[in-house]
């Protein structure tokens, strides 16, 4: 129960954050959104952990549901590592044809 | 024919002035990039009053690669016929440029490439010769199927249509392998030509040749 309430604490931190950094327009609406319902399951997935304990079992997994939540997550932020890395490239890309056309015209 | 010299520097105040010296008698147009040097290369550079030499100066550090790549734009973009890629620091001989050249201008070559390995010694330091260069070698046959005795070199010619067809777009030292890969893709007609090269220092350590892989990996899976 006490690390239920810990998890349920971190996530309403993390939430808070992801509002203010929208009502501060520092992210996009559909990244909110994204962000959103990423922290409403993580929250969900807390509250409810003992009966998706239960669904995980049902399901045939040896491990209990917090292991699985953690190996998704992991695998999450790796696909998030990729994408910023693609997303790193692309803008050092922009970085180099700006910088190279601004010494061209010199 | 018009010959143009790319050389990109990057901190080299120590050597950027003797090479322009002696380059500059067997091109129409040297083109030092200076990539954003931290030392006094621009100060040099803009002392020196020379007809036969364009100063182009980035306004950021973007790499060895991203700066050929100016160069070679800057060439295309005044009617260059052939392009050459020569180091700043003094370790490619000037009197080697001639014979990097004629095979573009007199066989119909696209692509012309110095060797270290093709008769003329070099003084190569002995663990970069014996452990880095082959580990280089074994890895462009694997991943890039190319077949040249030194891959790593920078010297080299090319056409002003393998200029256009080839684009730089590893920034960083990757370059090498990168121009290679693409000749080898497009087919193009490339010769070795036996270059002696003179090393004051020791030059790419064997990190940065784990540095051009990982970005040669990067580049390969974002596209």
């Amino acid at each position: 129960m006490i690390q239920q309430i810990l998890a349920g604490l971190i996530i309403i931190f993390f939430l808070s954050k992801l509002i203010n950094q929208w009502k501060k327009k520092a992210i996009s609406f559909n990244e909110f959104i994204f962000w959103l319902i990423f922290w409403v399951l993580a929250i969900l997935i807390v509250a409810f952990i003992k009966q998706i304990d239960k669904i995980v079992i049902n399901l045939g997994f040896s491990s209990s549901a917090i292991n699985l939540a953690f190996y998704i997550a992991v695998l999450f932020l790796f696909y998030l590592i990729f994408k910023m890395r693609l997303k790193i490239v692309k803008i050092e890309k922009n970085i180099t044809d700006l910088a190279r056309k601004i010494s061209l015209k010199e | 024919m018009k010959i143009a010299c790319v050389i990109p520097a990057f901190n080299e105040e120590k050597s950027i002035s003797q090479t322009i010296e002696q380059v500059k008698d067997l091109v129409d147009l040297i083109v030092v990039v200076d990539d954003k040097s931290s030392d006094n290369t621009k100060k040099i550079l803009n002392s020196i009053n020379e007809q036969k030499l364009k100063k182009i100066y980035h306004p950021i550090n973007l790499g060895q690669g991203a700066a050929l790549q100016t160069g070679n734009e800057y060439c295309l973009k005044n009617g260059f016929d052939v392009i050459i890629h020569f180091d700043a620091d003094g370790q490619f001989l000037a009197s080697d440029i001639n014979k990097m050249i004629k095979p573009i201008i007199n066989e119909g070559y696209d692509l012309v490439i110095g060797s270290r390995f093709l008769g003329i010694e070099s003084n190569i330091p002995s663990f970069k010769k014996n452990i880095i260069m082959p580990m280089a070698k074994i890895f462009n046959i694997l991943f890039f199927g190319i077949k040249t005795s030194d891959p790593q070199n920078g010297f080299r010619a090319m056409s002003k249509e393998t200029a256009l067809r080839i684009k730089i777009e590893n920034d960083r030292m990757a370059h090498c392998t990168e121009i290679l890969a693409k000749a080898f893709k497009y087919k193009l007609k490339i010769k070795e030509v036996p270059i002696k090269v003179i090393y004051h220092e020791f030059g790419q350590k064997f990190s940065g040749g784990l540095k051009i892989i990982k970005d040669l990996i990067l580049k390969k899976i974002s596209g």
